[in-house]
């Protein structure tokens, strides 16, 4: 089994990073991999267990299904069902925490998987690089490109009944 | 219950960072606002369940239990056995997660506790300023941040 822990800090709060990934059907409009990517079945793509079958710029086409969703916790997990490259019992968890000291999001993407041993330095690098780290400079860069956020800090101190 | 949340990114790595904070009698050694720091009953200050007694820099004392500790999560939680803010049911957790993207470490200190509506304005100012966000700047400062 083979585990690729990365993060980031993002300069902007939860909310507003969650607003761009949440979307398990959305991953095509901000994911620079994803050329284009349908919910199966008609399901809503926030239903936990719905699949999404997507293609990627070089045309692979992959299924992947989702197996929990949170906006309590701003945390998805999914694993893969199908797809060409030789990745195996995939599964990823990607969750946001606040950083209140800024008002900014860590952003914490993990995956684990097994894979032939010839080809694991190749899958290194295609999830670590390709997926996770190409997905956190992008949604860096939109961040970016929508200016200032709108969202309030997160007050340090709730009152919960 | 109330529960108060803060968090920041000190420039370092999560195991420089975790040798600062580990030692549960070392609060003293780290934070502005502690010192005259003791486990009792001659206990190893890594022994889950032993407790610490220290001074704020207003002379005041804190009885901490140690609850839990991770040097595999890089956790810390403890409760409040005696001090002078008016809560009960304390319990607070501090832990450390890698932003392997720049060598830097994410830091979150929270608290769970019950407290009169009255005195949750103060308290919460206090633990999220004071103890919490305080702690952080410190160690901010350390690392040259």
């Amino acid at each position: 089994m083979t585990r690729i822990v990365q993060s980031t800090v993002l300069p902007a709060p939860p909310e507003d990073v969650w607003n761009i990934i949440r979307d398990f059907n959305g991953h095509e409009t901000w994911h620079p991999a994803v050329a284009t990517s349908q919910i199966e079945r008609g399901y809503l793509s926030d239903m936990v267990g719905c699949v999404r079958r997507f293609q990627l710029q070089d045309g692979a086409e992959l299924r992947e299904q989702l197996l929990a969703l949170s906006d309590a916790d701003h945390s998805f997990t999914y694993c893969l069902l199908e797809t060409p490259i030789p990745l195996f019992n995939y599964i990823a968890h990607v969750r946001l925490l606040p950083v209140t000291d800024g008002n900014g999001t860590f952003w914490e993407w993990q995956a684990q998987f097994d894979v032939p041993e010839e080809q694991l330095d190749r899958m290194m690098t295609l999830v670590g690089d390709q997926i996770i780290q190409a997905g956190f400079q992008a949604v860096h860069t939109q961040l970016e490109a929508d200016g200032p956020t709108n969202t309030p800090p997160h007050y340090a101190a709730q009152m919960q009944e | 219950m109330a529960r108060v949340f803060v968090s920041s990114v000190i420039p370092a790595t999560t195991d420089q960072v975790w040798d600062r904070i580990r030692d549960f009698n070392g609060l003293a050694n780290w934070h502005p606002g502690m010192r005259e720091s003791r486990i009792e009953d001659g206990r190893p200050a890594d022994q889950v369940g032993c407790v610490r007694n220290f001074k704020l820099q207003s002379g005041e004392t804190i009885r901490e239990r140690l609850l839990g500790l991770s040097d595999f999560d890089n956790s810390c939680t403890y409760a409040i056995l005696e001090s002078p803010m008016p809560v009960t049911s304390y319990r607070a957790t501090l832990s450390l997660l890698p932003v392997t993207l720049g060598n830097r470490c994410f830091a979150q200190w929270s608290a769970e506790f019950e407290c009169a509506p009255n005195d949750l304005g103060a308290v919460t100012k206090r633990l999220s300023l004071d103890v919490f966000q305080s702690g952080f700047d410190a160690l901010k400062r350390h690392f040259g941040g």
